[in-house]
């Protein structure tokens, strides 16, 4: 008989799927959308629990889908790194609803509204079933909910250029996850078995005998390169800044913050449990992911610096912060895998923190996205541009933030490894270039323009978007104090961390 | 007998998996080369047959019969089940993201009146700011 | 920025640069976020926009070559990997291991379900399965936000010109199709309902069962008339047996979950045949849910 803390995982996915499926039969937009923040809230809380009947008892579990023990039925196995992960996607799925919540009645048909909320639940569902998963085919099928439900958010809001950007996002992923599917196959072939603790025993055994050298090698970089081209690694970021940079601002702060993660998250499971490091250091995978991280931290903070348009600006810089997670597992030490964790987390509160605030500063100055015209939108809604600068200079890691710790921990880690110098060196070319969009950026929202100026653009103002927005402020507090916990209790979250990876 | 003749052996053993990989590569290629939008998601279905295909061929085991089991019969008879299920989910995925994309064709067909990539690209370029 | 001529003080030339001076383009022009999608060009960046155009074509040239280039070598390592893989149609390979072994000798008495496949998905896989479920639901409901009649995607000239077709179609009618039909149309539906209740036994199941009925309500749709179909199947039937099946699937499977891994006791042994159901309801409203908004917009 299990302690019944160990139902809480599966629960959390089940009740996102059952609040997704009776969102879809809802008529009334507000209360899918209650329903939503509820079920979100409430999964929160549970990983919360989970998170800390983990820590505290120092295990983690499997958890068996069924009557069937572990080859032969379905498995989920959570540990302290996966309640953590999930409780924050928990969290913030929620604090990005609260906070583009105006954005998103303004944006989406009343009448299709419930069918956006369908796509968050099973958003969240599959987040959750892609962080807790222990079998290689069940992270395929989440993977494929995940890739329809976030494009399906991009093209909510449903206007061309839009609904271009989607399929653009939707051809991508797809050509990830066929990728990925192949690996699977092939990986099938050789070891036998879907569920990771077979799996990883069948790679020890191939290592060992050398057999199948070629079969493991392509399917591991397969699966590794169809996660990478789903989560945004470099050279495969392309759809990116149409589809986050075009969607509504709820959906942007969900695909930036959580989407890209979900993928990462597995990559990491299947690195620590399958795979192990020493294997992918030893077929060079390791080398070609540091590689595609720093480059992505170079070209993504050179486009975004290019940028003028609020939204396409932060999108590229998902992909600069892609890129230093990536370059975290590129290094091949548990210590850049825990740098790495950090920084999902810091990224994950900050640029839904970001994008919230920019959806609110545009819409204080009549939807509007270019860096010129929202001049001085700080002042029309302080709360926004006080979130918004503190996300920044979370970006730019300012100590107290927690971009600073978790550049801080990047550099460390990298120390013991032989790549120290390049990794020092792209990580503060990065800053710097991180400093040269995000400083304009600051100083635009926060510097008053011409006053004739002003007044055109006030023109286009709707009345009601300058009223307080209060699920806004909520959300954005929330947030800003997740940053600055992130920063300054980073001891007790890298413990959690620490044990996570160890008893992945 | 060379070492032409085993490679031949080889590849006439797996013929379905080779098969499979010049089908994958059909349909990759379609992917990325083709610039009409239908066109690709023909491809993607290309591609997908291809690695139900292989997932298929990896359960055969000759000689043996569809896994229904019946009074009498040893597990010995019957092909490996776990691929016929792992396909049976990849078609459904497929299907659902067939429908999807199609879908979002139709939208910006009626939207911009094309659905040739290139000139989609020229028509949005300058609109999204 | 220092050595601009242009004598302004510090705080206009900081401005200028956060505007985005130092690319030196004019953006004096508002960008707003929703504009008529074609008109629209910028007129002062016409050169940028020539230059951008010359690089995209630069690279639309050389892209063909450097993606069929991809692909072969796809092709070329994947065709090395499938040559030393385990051979083909061998009962020792690494796939035909414990696992199908036990599926196959005690799939019967674990699952009741004879199709060892039916057994493999419902129940030693079944999240897979939930999770598939999930994808036709995701997918259906996707579609809707798509293509479901709203004022975004559809104006009076559409509906003006389905309404056209409508009746062309209704004073023009096939003859062939619909006593075809008429003949298909039973048999379909008894052969459906025979996979989905027989899916434990023979070939067939939830999945397969289900797209046969689909199939059936899409011919009777097509021969007899949208509107004979929609009004035994109405927007709020469609809705609600689609949501229920997936609500009984779900729910029969949570509870499976929740008592097998807790090692209680499992009273729903016979549930196969209901999760086929369940399962074949999704399936069939998801095919005619397709056929319909595809073809007219509603459901």
């Amino acid at each position: 008989m299990h302690p019944y803390m160990e139902n809480l995982p599966f629960l959390t996915i089940f009740l996102s799927m059952i609040a997704g499926i009776i969102c879809g039969a809802l008529h009334k937009g507000r209360t899918a959308y209650q329903l939503t923040l509820v079920v979100a809230l409430i999964n929160a809380v549970c990983s919360g629990l989970v998170l800390e009947y983990t820590y505290l008892g120092d295990l983690s579990f499997d958890y068996l889908m069924g009557r069937f023990s572990i080859p032969f039925g379905n498995a989920i196995r959570c540990g302290p790194l996966q309640a953590l992960f999930a409780t924050a996607f928990c969290l913030i799925t929620a604090m990005a609803l609260l906070g583009g919540e105006r954005d998103l009645f303004h944006d989406i048909l009343p009448e299709k509204l419930n069918l956006y909320f369908v796509m968050v639940n099973l958003l969240q569902a599959s987040l959750l079933a892609l962080t807790y998963t222990n079998d290689l085919f069940t992270g395929y099928v989440f993977i494929e909910i995940c890739t329809i439900s976030s494009c399906a958010l991009v093209m909510a809001k449903d206007n061309g250029p839009n609904l271009v950007a989607t399929i653009r996002y939707l051809f991508m992923s797809l050509l990830g996850s066929g990728m990925f599917l192949i690996g699977v196959a092939f990986f099938m072939g050789i070891t036998g078995h879907l569920l990771m603790p077979p799996q990883a025993q069948a790679v020890l055994a191939l290592r060992a005998s050398e057999a199948y050298r070629l079969p493991l090698t392509v399917s591991v970089g397969l699966i590794v390169a169809g996660l990478g081209v789903k989560s945004a690694m470099f050279p495969f970021h392309t759809w990116l800044p149409g589809a986050h940079g075009g969607a509504t601002t709820a959906s942007s702060a969900m695909l930036s913050g959580l989407v890209l993660k979900g993928y990462i998250v597995l990559l990491m499971a299947l690195t620590v449990r399958v795979f192990s490091l020493e294997l992918l250091v030893e077929l060079g995978i390791t080398n070609m992911l540091f590689i595609f991280g720093l480059l992505g931290m170079a070209f993504g903070s050179i486009k975004a610096m290019r940028e003028q348009h609020i939204k396409r600006m932060l999108a590229y810089s998902s992909v600069a912060q892609i890129g230093y997670i990536y370059m975290g597992l590129g290094l091949g030490t548990s210590a850049g895998m825990v740098a790495s964790c950090f920084h999902i987390l810091v990224h994950a509160c900050c640029k839904p923190l970001l994008f919230c605030c920019a959806g609110r500063l545009s819409a204080v100055t009549g939807h509007h996205k270019s860096l010129r015209n929202l001049r001085g939108s700080a002042y029309r809604d302080i709360a926004a541009g006080i979130g918004f600068t503190v996300g920044a200079l979370s970006m730019l890691g300012i100590p107290l933030f927690g971009g600073f710790v978790s550049k801080l921990y990047f550099s460390s880690a990298s120390l013991s490894t032989n790549r120290t110098a390049l990794a020092l060196l792209t990580i503060s070319l990065s800053t710097v270039l991180n400093a040269l969009y995000y400083v304009p950026a600051l100083l635009s929202i926060w510097i008053r323009p011409p006053a004739e100026e002003e007044t055109t653009i006030l023109a286009d103002v709707r009345t009601e978007d300058l009223a307080v927005d209060t699920p806004f402020r909520s959300a954005a507090v929330v947030l800003t104090a997740g940053v600055f916990v992130l920063g300054i209790f980073y001891h007790s979250i890298l413990d959690i961390i620490e044990a996570g990876v160890r008893l992945f | 007998m060379g070492r032409g003749n085993i490679m031949l052996e080889t590849v006439l053993q797996n013929r379905y998996a080779v098969t499979a990989v010049i089908l994958f590569g059909i349909g990759f290629l379609n992917v990325m080369l083709q610039q009409n939008l239908v066109k690709k998601v023909v491809g993607f279905n290309i591609m997908d047959a291809a690695v139900f295909l292989l997932l298929a061929s990896l359960g055969y085991i000759s000689g043996r019969v569809a896994p229904v089991v019946t009074e009498g019969a040893q597990a010995a008879q019957y092909i490996n089940p776990i691929p016929s299920g792992l396909v049976l989910t990849g078609i459904v995925v497929s299907v659902s993201i067939t429908a999807f994309s199609l879908a979002l064709i139709q939208r910006i067909y009626q939207q911009y009146g094309t659905i040739d990539l290139r000139e989609l690209r020229e028509r949005t370029g300058k609109e999204d700011d | 920025m220092a050595e601009k001529p242009v004598k302004k003080n510090w705080r206009q030339r900081l401005t200028a640069w956060v505007d985005g001076e130092r690319e030196f383009k004019d953006r004096s022009l508002f960008v707003m976020e929703q504009r008529s999608s074609v008109t629209f060009r910028r007129p002062t960046e016409e050169e940028h926009e020539r230059r951008e155009k010359h690089r995209l074509r630069w690279f639309l040239n050389r892209y063909p070559i450097g993606a069929g280039l991809l692909g072969l070598t796809l092709v070329a390592v994947l065709m090395a990997v499938v040559l030393t893989m385990p051979p083909f149609g061998q009962p020792d390979n690494p796939m035909h291991n414990e696992v199908a072994q036990r599926y196959l000798e005690r799939g019967y008495e674990e699952t009741g379900a004879e199709n060892i496949v039916t057994a493999m998905i419902l129940n030693y896989r079944g999240f897979d399965t939930l999770g598939e479920s999930c994808v036709l639901f995701l997918a259906v409901a996707a579609v809707m936000i798509l293509v479901l009649q709203d004022k975004k995607n559809t104006n009076k000239q559409d509906l003006a010109q389905r309404a056209r077709e409508d009746t062309l179609l209704k004073s023009h009618q096939d003859t062939i199709l619909k006593q075809a039909a008429r003949i298909l149309v039973p048999v379909l539906f008894l052969f459906a309902i025979y996979m989905l209740l027989n899916g434990e036994r023979s070939p067939g199941g939830g999945f397969s069962g289900g797209t046969v009925l689909g199939a059936g309500l899409i011919l009777s749709s097509l021969a007899f008339g949208a509107g004979r179909v929609q009004a035994l199947l109405t927007r709020r039937v469609y809705s609600a047996v689609r949501t229920f099946g997936l609500l009984l699937y779900a729910g029969l499977y949570g509870v499976n979950i929740f008592l097998g891994a807790n090692g209680l006791p499992n009273y729903l042994t016979g549930m196969t045949m209901l999760i086929d159901l369940a399962v074949g309801l999704v399936v069939a409203c998801t095919i005619y849910g397709f056929f319909a908004l595809f073809s007219r917009g509603e459901l």
